[in-house]
C-alpha cells in the first residue's frame, strides 16, 4: 500500500467513524427499551414475557434459533451433498480438506475413546459439535423475531434456552445408555447409571457456558459507552470461543464416558496369596 | 416448572436434535467418512501391491545374484579346466616337438656320418690314386722330381677334403 493509498484508507475510516457518532448522538433516546436491564437479564434467563409463537404454541426464542440452526446446517449439508461431494478429488482441495478434517477429527476421536464401538458414537458428536458452534455463532448474528406479544426479539443461541441445554444433555446421557447397554448389557446399564450426575451436569456447563455470553452482552449492549469496540472482545471471547471450547468439551465428554461404558468387561483370575504361615518357634527365633 | 423448564420444549428441542443428527449423518458425515475410508483402503492396497513387488523383486534378483555368483564358479571351473587342458595340450605338443627335434638331430648326425664316410673314403681313393699316379711318375723322372709332384698334389687335396668332411 503506498503512501496515498494509506491516506485515504485512512480518510475514509475516519470520516465513516464520525458519521456513526453523530447518527449515534442524535438518535440517542429515541429508541429507549421499554425494560430495565433487571428486566433483560431476568428475561435472558427465564424467557417468561418474549416467547413466540410457534404454530400456536408459546416457545422461547431459543427453539426457533435451534430451528434456524437446523435448517441452515442442513442446507449446507445438502448443497455439499450435491455438489461438492460428487466431485471429490483423491487430492482434496481447501474446501474438501475442511470437511476431510472436520470429519475425520470426530472419527478419531470417537475411534481412540471408544475403539469397540464407535460409529454411531462419530456421527453423534459430529452433528452435537456442529449444532453447538453454528448455534452458538448463530447469537452474532442477531436475527430479529416478532414475539407473541407483538415486539421485536433478538434471537438468543438455541442453547441459552435452558429446555435446549437439557436437550442436549440428556440426549448425550441416553446416548452412552444406549451404547453401554448394547455393548455390555445389564453392566454397561450400571455402568451408565453410576454416572447419573452426568446429564445435570453437561446440561448446566453448556447452560451456564452460552448464558454468561448472553448476560455480558446484555449488559455491554444496554450502556452506550461500552457499545464501541468492547463489544469485538466480548463478541470474541464469549461467542467464538465459547462455541469452540463448549463444541469440543462436550464432544470429548460423551467419547470418553461412551468409550467407558463400552469396554468389553475382563474377569480378573483372583491371585490367592500364600501367607506364609509363622510358628511360634520362628517367632522366637 | 423451576427457571422456566418445559418438558414440551424439551421435547421439541430433541426431535429438533433428531433431525439435525439424522441429516447430518446421511447428508455430510457417512458420504464424507466412506469417501476418507475408500481412499485410505486404496492407498493400502497400492501400498500392499507395492510392498509385495519390492519382496518378489528382492527375492528375483537374490536368485539372479545367486545364479551369478554359481555361474562365475562354473565359469571359474570351465576356465580352470581349459587351462588344464591346455598346459596337457602344450606338455604334449612340445615333447612331441622334443621328439622330433630329437628325430632329426639323430638323422642329421647320422647323414653326416654317412658324409663323413664317404668322404673319408673318395679322399683315401684319391689318394691312393695319386699315390699310384706319384708312384708312376717316379718311375718316369727322377725320385726328387716326383716328391715334388707328389707334394704339390698333396697340397693342392688337401682343402677338398676338409670341404668334404
Amino acid at each position: 500500500m503506498t503512501k496515498k493509498q494509506t491516506i485515504l484508507f485512512l480518510s475514509i475510516v475516519l470520516a465513516v467513524c464520525a458519521l456513526l457518532i453523530v447518527g449515534i448522538v442524535l438518535t440517542n433516546g429515541q429508541y429507549e427499551s421499554s425494560s430495565t436491564i433487571q428486566e433483560s437479564m431476568q428475561d435472558a434467563v427465564l424467557h417468561e414475557e418474549d416467547k413466540i409463537s410457534l404454530f400456536g404454541l408459546p416457545v422461547n426464542p431459543g427453539l426457533i434459533s435451534a430451528y434456524l440452526v437446523t435448517g441452515v446446517i442442513l442446507l449446507f449439508a445438502a448443497i455439499v451433498r450435491i455438489f461438492v461431494i460428487p466431485r471429490f478429488k483423491t487430492v482434496p482441495g481447501k474446501f474438501q480438506l475442511v470437511l476431510e478434517q472436520a470429519v475425520g477429527m470426530f472419527d478419531n476421536m470417537a475411534s481412540a475413546n471408544s475403539p469397540h464401538r464407535n460409529n454411531f458414537l462419530g456421527a453423534y458428536i459430529f452433528a452435537a459439535a456442529a449444532y453447538i458452534f453454528v448455534g452458538t455463532l448463530f447469537e452474532l448474528f442477531g436475527i430479529p423475531w416478532v414475539s407473541a406479544a407483538g415486539e421485536s426479539v433478538t434471537l438468543p443461541a438455541p442453547l441459552s434456552d435452558i429446555n435446549g441445554a437439557i436437550a442436549l444433555g440428556c440426549l448425550s446421557y441416553l446416548v452412552i445408555l444406549a451404547g453401554g447397554i448394547a455393548s455390555n448389557r445389564m453392566r454397561g446399564l450400571g455402568r451408565t447409571l453410576k454416572e447419573f450426575s452426568l446429564p445435570i451436569s453437561m446440561s448446566f456447563r453448556l447452560f451456564g457456558a452460552l448464558l454468561s455470553g448472553l448476560l455480558v452482552s446484555e449488559l455491554v449492549y444496554s450502556y452506550l459507552a461500552l457499545s464501541f469496540v468492547l463489544p469485538v472482545v466480548v463478541g470474541l471471547l464469549f461467542t467464538v470461543l465459547h462455541a469452540l471450547v463448549q463444541a469440543y468439551v462436550l464432544a470429548t465428554l460423551t467419547a470418553l464416558i461412551y468409550g467407558e461404558v463400552c469396554e468389553p468387561y475382563v474377569r480378573k483370575n483372583k491371585v490367592r496369596s500364600n501367607k506364609i504361615k509363622t510358628t511360634d518357634t520362628e517367632v522366637t527365633l | 416448572m423451576p427457571l422456566n423448564i418445559d418438558w414440551q420444549q424439551i421435547l421439541l428441542h430433541l426431535l429438533n436434535f433428531v433431525i439435525l443428527f439424522a441429516g447430518l449423518w446421511l447428508l455430510l458425515y457417512k458420504p464424507v467418512r466412506k469417501f476418507m475410508h475408500e481412499r485410505r483402503e486404496r492407498y493400502e492396497k497400492t501400498d500392499a501391491e507395492a510392498e509385495k513387488k519390492l519382496a518378489e523383486a528382492e527375492q528375483t534378483r537374490a536368485e539372479y545374484e545367486k545364479k551369478l555368483s554359481a555361474a562365475d564358479a562354473e565359469i571359474e571351473e570351465k576356465r580352470a579346466a581349459a587351462r588344464r587342458e591346455m598346459d596337457g595340450y602344450e606338455a604334449m605338443r612340445k615333447q612331441a616337438a622334443q621328439e622330433e627335434a630329437d628325430a632329426i638331430l639323430a638323422s642329421a648326425r647320422e647323414h653326416a656320418a654317412r658324409e663323413k664316410t664317404r668322404a673319408v673314403e673318395e679322399a683315401r681313393g684319391e689318394i691312393v690314386g695319386l699315390v699310384t699316379e706319384a708312384a708312376e711318375k717316379i718311375a718316369t723322372k727322377s725320385a726328387s722330381e716326383a716328391y715334388d709332384a707328389f707334394l704339390a698334389a698333396a697340397d693342392e687335396q688337401t682343402p677338398k677334403d676338409g670341404e668334404d668332411a
